[in-house]
């Protein structure tokens, strides 16, 4: 298997990752600005980018932003704000079709030139964000926080992080809180972005037919030109929180359909030796259709149709979710319980073992074919500052035994369970 | 073997039917390390009466092709998701309105794979105690349905447009339709759909196109199907006109959700007809519709839409309908500021720049779908049931003109056809 080491550089205190490659129809660019995620800071940081997306210097007007957008043969544009462990992440993203399609027009560079300028320079007025444009997207992010409950499966799966974590930054959401929305104002969002951007650790990464050269140069002038340089990097806190007891919540609404979801706790984190263990322990446990949840709520007692868990590498846990008839609550808590002690026996089959080790080492091969996901995953290296590329966490699957899978789940305390149900009395 | 080049997008197709009908395509990717593989039947939801030959026509219960799809997992020895596993693939499956997708992607062991996809498809394992047992799964798969508003008020539009054209039945069909299901309705819709004359195997990826038809063909010889009739799919005559203006479902929604279309009259083209309707609609409603447009601004401003407000347009030989809206604080408000849009686009045209400029953003879009192997292998398989070919799609774009999409602007847009369905809070 090939190695994927991106070439890196830095320019003015913004990390270059770039990956020359033809293997795609257009060239992609990604943008991370992380910050601690922190009750005072994560509405602003949130709405910041919501902001950035309605105009910039040289197309002020959100029209002439889109229009421009679309001269770049559709160019797509488009940004996420996520948690990642400690840290508040926004990314934008940009993808541009390869000069030779273009007819030979500059795509590349033009694409970098508007990002930055949308990053570093936004539509003002007065010296400070538009107004009009901050409140329309305060709105905007308004009914985004209220939308979450539409989607039942979502709203559990985030409802029982927010129990679980109920002393931590991590219960807030990433998207921010709609109580702090109706204070802020264009000025206060505009010293907010001031600090967010030249305070923030940033990472820019282009992967495509260019060269870390010409990459370097675009972003001197389209990024750095217009921030001050500041040595910030990601740093994270490493402290498991103990269970004593299990945190039983239920919460009723006008449901068809129950929505159980767990959260379990474990003291390794990306960038540990252990890592490569909690990997192989969570296939095991949920996320394939051969794992422990799937055969046994769903194929042995058709309880389900869905039973998976994942594990979030940065934060350190691992949920659990499943749809199921209300009635079933009990026993489903039951069959999922049981399989939780039953990795911590170490009953784990030989067949389990290869099967979810070659279902880890396809998903970490298929990375490569896919431009964003090259990037999502080198960035998790960046962010846990535990350089590793995927060939080596490969390896590290590799080696990974039954011991080792169990001395993990030593490690695994299921902390939360979260039921939203119907309001049936029961 | 046959090779079909297409050098403005640098992609090779070959493609062989083999002597028993089956359609196999390979389109090697340069480069990547995963290969996608999908074998379908053109046998979908809708096709729930047909009639093979010169036999009797038959009546099936709804959701019979899902339930199909979910049932051909299973193999006498046992669930088919761990021979993928074991060699390192995940596989999945989707039921349409028009066809049903069985898929893996793979990094490695392709042989083996391509192999044991088509030794489960072509192996129906139905017994009374498994077909029970799955109505207990998709029975939790309808109730996680019917709590998603996004869903309910897509399928309500479609019920609200079609009196008797099956395109209106949810795909998973209701617990009461399912409850019908045996082995022996699954055996015959099996014998009639899953012939290989009604199947197309399409393989993407880092692959050899000789060495994979071989495969195919060789693995086919080894097996033996009674040569089949023609399949005729049964239709009762649909009326004209929608089947309800309005309708309205109670779902606990934070902000309705509102999607409202035009069921078309005119339906019964084919080919490169269809396509250039579908490709000119699609067109116009980008230029309508999309972020960048007049419309898009101005509702955003008005509070009328949020970043959830799209629209598509869906069509097939039968029936062909559009679907616009998103979620909206006053459905009323939204429905008749889109028609007045829509009448001044109507009376003004569409200026040149703008249709020009929309025609670059879908040949972009053209190109960043051919960087997906799942995206090329579902459209590629779509086209093909409905007799269009995807690598037709560019210079169709190229050969839409101004006066064709301004044609289509005031045949689509008949307000007599409006169906609207919002999903609210009681």
């Amino acid at each position: 298997m090939q190695t994927t080491h991106f070439q890196r550089d830095a320019v003015n205190g913004i990390r270059l990752h770039v990956f020359p490659t033809d293997r795609f129809k257009t060239t992609a660019i990604s943008v991370f600005i992380g910050t601690l995620l922190q009750e005072q800071t994560v509405t602003p940081v949130a709405l910041t980018p919501f902001v950035l997306r309605r105009g910039n210097a040289t197309y002020p007007t959100t029209k002439q932003f889109r229009e421009a957008l679309d001269d770049l043969y559709g160019a797509g544009f488009g940004f996420d704000i996520y948690k990642r462990g400690d840290y508040q992440i926004v990314n934008f993203r940009m993808d541009v079709i390869q000069n030779e399609f273009a007819s030979g027009e500059k795509l590349l560079q033009q694409g970098i030139e508007f990002l930055g300028e949308t990053v570093t320079k936004p539509a003002l007025e007065g010296g400070t964000f538009v107004k009009q444009y901050v409140e329309a997207e305060k709105h905007t992010v308004q009914k985004k926080l209220e939308s979450i409950i539409n989607d039942k499966g979502r709203y559990a799966a985030e409802r029982c992080i927010e129990e679980m974590c109920k002393d931590e930054p991590y219960r807030l959401h990433p998207l921010g809180r709609t109580e702090d929305l109706e204070a802020v104002t264009p000025e206060s969002l505009f010293a907010s972005y001031q600090t967010w951007l030249s305070d923030s650790p940033m990472d820019i990464y282009v992967v495509g037919n260019t060269t870390l050269e010409e990459v370097k140069e675009l972003v001197q002038r389209a990024f750095a030109a217009n921030r001050q340089a500041s040595g910030a990097e990601y740093r994270h806190s490493r402290q498991k929180k103990n269970v004593e007891n299990v945190n039983r919540v239920i919460e009723r609404m006008d449901v068809g359909q129950g929505k159980l979801n767990m959260g379990l706790r474990t003291s390794t984190t990306y960038a540990d030796p252990s890592y490569a263990a909690a990997l192989v322990y969570n296939g095991i446990l949920g996320s394939f259709p051969h794992s422990k949840l799937f055969i046994n709520v769903r194929e042995r007692e058709s309880l389900a149709y869905y039973a998976a868990s994942r594990l979030d590498g940065h934060k350190g846990i691992i949920t659990i979710q499943s749809g199921i008839e209300i009635d079933n609550y009990e026993k489903a808590v039951d069959i999922i319980e049981k399989q939780l002690e039953s990795i911590r026996k170490g009953e784990i089959s030989d067949l389990e073992m290869s099967q979810t080790k070659a279902m880890i080492s396809n998903h970490l091969r298929e990375i490569n074919d896919s431009a964003y996901e090259m990037i999502g995953f080198d960035f998790n290296t960046v962010l846990s500052g535990k350089e590793r590329t995927a060939e080596v966490l490969l390896q590290e699957v590799h080696e990974v035994d039954v011991s080792d899978i169990v001395q993990f789940a030593q490690t695994v305390q299921l902390d939360t369970i979260y039921f939203l149900r119907d309001r049936r009395e029961g | 073997m046959q090779k079909h080049e297409y050098p403005r997008v640098k992609e090779t197709v070959y493609s062989e039917t083999l002597d028993n009908g089956l359609q196999v395509y390979v389109l090697p990717k340069e480069g990547f390390k995963k290969t996608f593989a999908t074998f379908s039947t053109h046998y979908g939801s809708v096709d729930n009466c047909f009639a093979v030959g010169s036999e009797p026509p038959v009546r099936v219960p709804d959701g019979i092709a899902h339930f199909l799809e979910h049932k051909m997992f299973e193999e006498p020895e046992g669930d088919i998701f761990a021979t993928f596993a074991s060699n390192g693939a995940s596989a999945n499956a989707y039921t349409s309105f028009d066809r049903t997708v069985y898929l893996f992607s793979a990094t490695d062991r392709i042989r083996e794979n391509v192999t044991t996809l088509l030794n489960f498809v072509q192996n129906p394992y139905f017994t009374d105690e498994n077909v029970n047992k799955e109505k207990g799964i998709i029975g939790q798969e309808i109730k996680m349905y019917a709590d998603q508003p996004d869903w309910r008020v897509y399928f309500g539009l479609i019920e609200a447009m079609y009196h008797k054209h099956p395109v209106h039945i949810d795909i998973a069909g209701t617990v009461e339709s399912i409850s019908q299901i045996t082995k022996e309705t699954l055996y015959h819709c099996y014998r009639t759909f899953y012939h290989p004359q009604n199947m197309i195997l399409f393989i993407v990826g880092g692959v050899n196109p000789e060495e994979m038809i071989e495969l195919v063909r060789e693995n086919q010889a080894g097996k033996t199907f009674e040569p089949q009739g023609e399949i005729q799919r049964l239709f009762e005559q649909e009326p004209e006109h929608v089947k309800e203006k309005v309708k309205t479902i109670h779902l606990p929604v934070s902000i309705p959700k509102c999607l409202f279309g035009i069921k078309e009259k005119d339906v019964g083209f084919s080919g490169q007809e269809l396509l250039k309707r579908e490709l000119t609609t699609k067109l116009l409603f980008d230029l309508l519709f999309s972020p960048s447009s007049r419309l898009y601004q101005a509702l955003y401003d008005e509070k009328l839409i949020t970043d959830s407000f799209g629209a598509e347009y869906n069509c097939s030989e039968q029936y062909s309908f559009s679907v616009i809206g998103g979620d909206t604080r006053d459905p009323d408000a939204l429905v008749n500021r889109v028609r007045e849009v829509i009448e001044e686009w109507k009376s003004s045209g569409i200026p040149e720049e703008l249709f020009e400029r929309t025609r670059r953003k879908k040949i972009g879009g053209f190109f960043r779908l051919l960087n997906s192997p799942e995206a090329i292998a579902g459209e590629f398989t779509k086209h093909r049931f409905r007799g269009t070919q995807l690598f037709d799609v560019l210079d169709m774009y190229e050969q839409i003109t101004l006066q064709e999409a301004e044609t289509r602007l005031k045949e689509h847009f008949d307000w007599e056809q409006l169906s609207v369905c919002v999903v609210k809070s009681e």
